[in-house]
């Protein structure tokens, strides 16, 4: 979709939309939301809507850093410590890999 | 256990070579002449499935591996990557030459071939601490056993499940009194990261010797230059760590593919009795004294379903079977006040699987007999190897104590059963504890009087207990030379006459304890006809004349050409030997009953009978061809011979960490194969992102042919192509 096409106001609306459903566990949708109107946001000459859309941009990447740490920081955790866990471990896998603990 | 079988990957590889082809002959017919494209699609014909995979690699055809075995505690046994080990060969000439291996050598990891002298302990243990440098171990079993003993078993079988455990008397605990096998290394109960497989030495190893001297050996100090001569061997293991946690991962339900990763270990139990009991009413039978008489089936070695077990396992068993043989008319005719109960247990080199199942339910009132009735147990151990025809009775001392437990009659009646017979029993001499023995899991349960026969004062006098040299050679079984294989079965060699004359006496003992009169003792003979067929059927050649007479005709096929292996095997799987034992001892001791076989099969005197099944079992053999013809005259056995299941009672309660029971399990797998080929150094690795193996040049190994000339042009295309 070529953002250049949209009046601003649709491309408040389109911003706005990505931003709240990424609130449903979509961390997804704020990347989308922060790679594609970051040139909208930060780049392109001031216009009337463009102050909203500068909010949305960066909470978006804010909530996007948060997934982004917390599920690192959980990946990290489980493929070190899932060998340990013995029983929980096994119960939180998908695959369990053959032969190996 | 083999899961999935992988297929013979020459006709894949054919497919794919034939594409490849199919390509070139498009490519060729713009350029070509008609005579040309010919030529090629000739070429694609003649090339066939001579593919460029078996230019490349030896495959080994016998290839034994160790696998993993699992309990509650620990992993033992031996694990290779998913995409087999690979390593560059080097035959080991000493013990200083580890060194090299672990240490200096150039081309790491090795894959190292072990003659058998040097697969020893100490070796092993330096191998598995510098296992980032060992890809494997390949052991070349030799054609003759060794001279001194070699037992990879732990110098206390059976420590932990046996009687001897610091609540019963500490002071003879773990072995403290006698160590039962001193001369046991322990190997086969350590946990090795790399595979190990076993070798015949027949042609195939002779390969692998020549490509080693031809590529590997440093020459005059120089180190060898690549390409050199590697090994590939798969034997990847699923499960890990412990029996819980493998049976809590084949438990878990909601991944895509459930994939079984372990089986326990178990098999069935046969027993019979002299008189018939009612197999369906469990639980205590009133008025029922029972006498058991106990021996053990199985045998183990390092390696898998490698496991001759003839002085562990056989001669114990087949003495007790013509014991039983020799007792039929006397119990037929005469017939003693308390019944007999032969029982041969399965699964004992484990943790005693079969017994403990046996106590386990004659405690649950699960078995047609329970603890009440047991009057004692006597009990065959290793009687193969009689120093001075002596035969040594071993009982327990702690028990013995309780003036209840009435040792002495026993001991008294296989006195009196010797009694001019060229054997002498004698009890050890001073207080020591049982040897390893299925009797130990009967006194767990209670004090009953018992006795153990063996042929070993203290320690064992089997120097190569539960290992692969434990085989005929070791019971001294030879046979004149040229003879047919018709002939040895019926020839009557020295070891047979010397356990027909161990029969005799567990038989006779076996009819006094059960209170038979002493004057029909005369008549109680074992026959040693039959002992040395047996010893024959099971030590050397189980397809035979005289097992095939007394099997069904369905068990045909089950006989091999080898020796009867005496591994347990995991539970789902009924032996070959359990069968054989089954209908052996149905022959041995039933009667010929004159029923059709249809009834016969279905467990019946005739189509109105339901009651005959409670007491009897019935068994449909095909019995022998008569002279002049070729069909089989079969004939219908009744008998009382029944199976038990013999599952540790750990897996039916669930309790995979029991420190009482067995817990035994098997790894599954899912190919274990083994190849040889010619490798190129790193530098040479092209790294294709689908080809992350060494790259394997396309060079035939020693002993093949070249290529014919139409082959070779299509070989170079290929080259270039794969490159």
């Amino acid at each position: 979709m070529n953002l250049e096409r949209l009046p601003n106001e649709e491309k408040l609306s389109l911003c706005r939309k990505y931003y709240l459903g990424g609130f449903a566990f979509l961390p997804f949708l704020w990347l989308v939301n922060v790679v594609w109107f970051f040139k909208e946001a930060f780049v392109k000459p001031v216009y009337s809507e463009q102050l909203q859309i500068k909010t949305y941009v960066k909470r978006s990447a804010l909530g996007l850093l948060l997934w982004v740490t917390v599920l690192t920081t959980w990946i990290t955790i489980f493929q070190h410590y899932r060998a340990e866990w013995g029983e929980v471990g096994d119960y939180l896998s998908f695959t369990i890999p053959l032969g190996i603990p | 256990m083999k899961v999935l079988t992988v297929s013979g990957k020459s006709a894949p590889i054919c497919f794919k070579v034939n594409i490849f082809f199919i390509n070139f002959t498009d490519l060729s017919v713009v350029f070509s002449s008609d005579m040309r494209k010919g030529h090629l699609y000739f070429s694609f014909a003649g090339v066939g499935c001579n593919s460029v995979e078996k230019k490349i690699y030896v495959h080994l055809n016998y290839t034994v591996p160790c696998v993993r075995l699992l309990n509650a505690t620990h992993q033992i046994g031996c694990q290779s990557h998913l995409s087999g080990n690979v390593g560059v060969l080097h035959v080991l000439e000493s013990e200083e030459n580890v060194d090299w291996v672990l240490r200096s050598g150039p081309n790491p990891p090795y894959l190292v071939i072990l003659e058998s002298p040097l697969f020893t302990r100490s070796i092993m243990m330096k191998l598995k601490n510098g296992s980032s440098r060992v890809a494997g171990v390949a052991v070349v079993a030799p054609s003759a056993n060794p001279l001194e003993g070699v037992s990879p078993h732990t110098t206390c079988p059976n420590e932990n499940t046996g009687v001897y455990t610091e609540n019963y008397d500490p002071s003879l605990a773990h072995c403290n009194v006698t160590v039962w096998n001193p001369l046991g290394s322990g190997l086969s109960y350590e946990q090795f990261d790399f595979p190990i497989f076993s070798l015949k030495d027949d042609n195939d190893t002779q390969v692998i010797r020549q490509c080693y001297m031809d590529h590997n050996r440093a020459v005059n100090g120089s180190t060898p230059q690549y390409p050199l001569c590697a090994m590939q061997l798969y034997s990847h293991m699923s499960a890990v760590t412990d029996t819980a946690t493998c049976m809590r991962r084949n438990d878990i339900n909601f991944s895509i593919s459930p994939e079984m990763v372990c089986d326990p270990l178990g098999d069935y139990n046969v027993w019979a009795s002299t008189r018939p009991i009612n197999n369906t009413a469990k639980g205590h039978k009133m008025w029922e004294s029972v006498v058991i008489a106990a021996a053990r089936l199985d045998s183990r070695s390092f390696f898998f379903e490698v496991a001759p077990g003839a002085e562990s396992g056989v001669s114990g068993f087949v003495t007790l079977l013509a014991a039983a043989h020799a007792l039929r008319n006397a119990t037929q005719e005469a017939p003693p006040n308390r019944t007999i109960l032969y029982t041969f247990f399965q699964g004992e080199t484990f943790d005693y699987i079969g017994s403990s199942r046996m106590v386990y339910d004659m405690q649950n009132n699960n078995f047609a007999v329970d603890l009440d009735n047991v009057h004692s147990v006597l009990e065959i151990g290793q009687v193969g190897l009689r120093a001075d025809s002596r035969l040594w009775l071993h009982s327990d001392p702690v028990s013995r104590k309780n003036d209840s437990v009435n040792v002495r009659k026993l001991i008294e009646s296989l006195q009196t059963a010797a009694k001019g017979l060229n054997v002498s029993v004698n009890e050890p001499g001073f207080s020591q504890p049982l040897p390893p023995s299925s009797f130990q899991r009967f006194l767990r349960a209670r004090p009953i009087p018992g006795v153990v026969i063996e042929d070993h004062q203290s320690a064992f006098t089997n120097r190569f207990y539960e290992s692969m040299y434990d085989n005929a050679e070791y019971l001294n079984i030879s046979y004149p030379p040229n003879l047919t294989p018709e002939e040895q079965l019926v020839f009557v060699t020295d070891t047979a006459k010397a356990l027909t004359e161990v029969a005799t006496v567990v038989a006779r003992a076996l009819y006094i304890q059960a209170g038979g009169a002493e004057s029909q003792l005369e008549g109680i003979n074992a026959d040693p006809q039959i002992v040395t067929r047996m010893l024959y059927g099971f030590l050397i050649r189980s397809n035979n004349s005289w097992f095939q007479q007394r099997i069904p005709p369905d068990f045909m096929s089950h006989l091999t050409d080898r020796p009867t292996n005496f591994y347990v095997g995991v539970a789902q799987q009924r032996s070959e030997l359990t069968h054989l034992v089954q209908y052996l001892l149905a022959n041995l001791t039933g009667s010929t009953a004159n029923i059709s076989q249809d009834n016969c099969q279905n467990q019946r005197e005739d189509e109105k009978d339901k009651e005959s099944k409670h007491m009897y079992s019935y068994v449909w053999v095909q019995g022998a061809a008569p002279p002049n013809s070729t069909k089989r005259e079969g004939f219908c056995v009744r008998s009382t011979v029944r199976l038990s299941k013999a599952l540790s009672p750990a897996f039916d309660l669930r309790d995979y960490t029991s420190k009482n029971y067995s817990t035994w399990t098997e790894s599954r797998w899912k190919s274990i194969k083994g190849r040889i080929f010619l490798v190129a150094s790193h530098d040479l690795e092209v790294n294709f992102p689908f080809t992350p193996q060494r790259h394997e040049k396309a060079q035939s190994p020693p002993q093949r042919d070249l290529p014919s000339p139409t082959e070779n042009t299509v070989h170079k295309l290929l080259q270039t192509a794969l490159l």
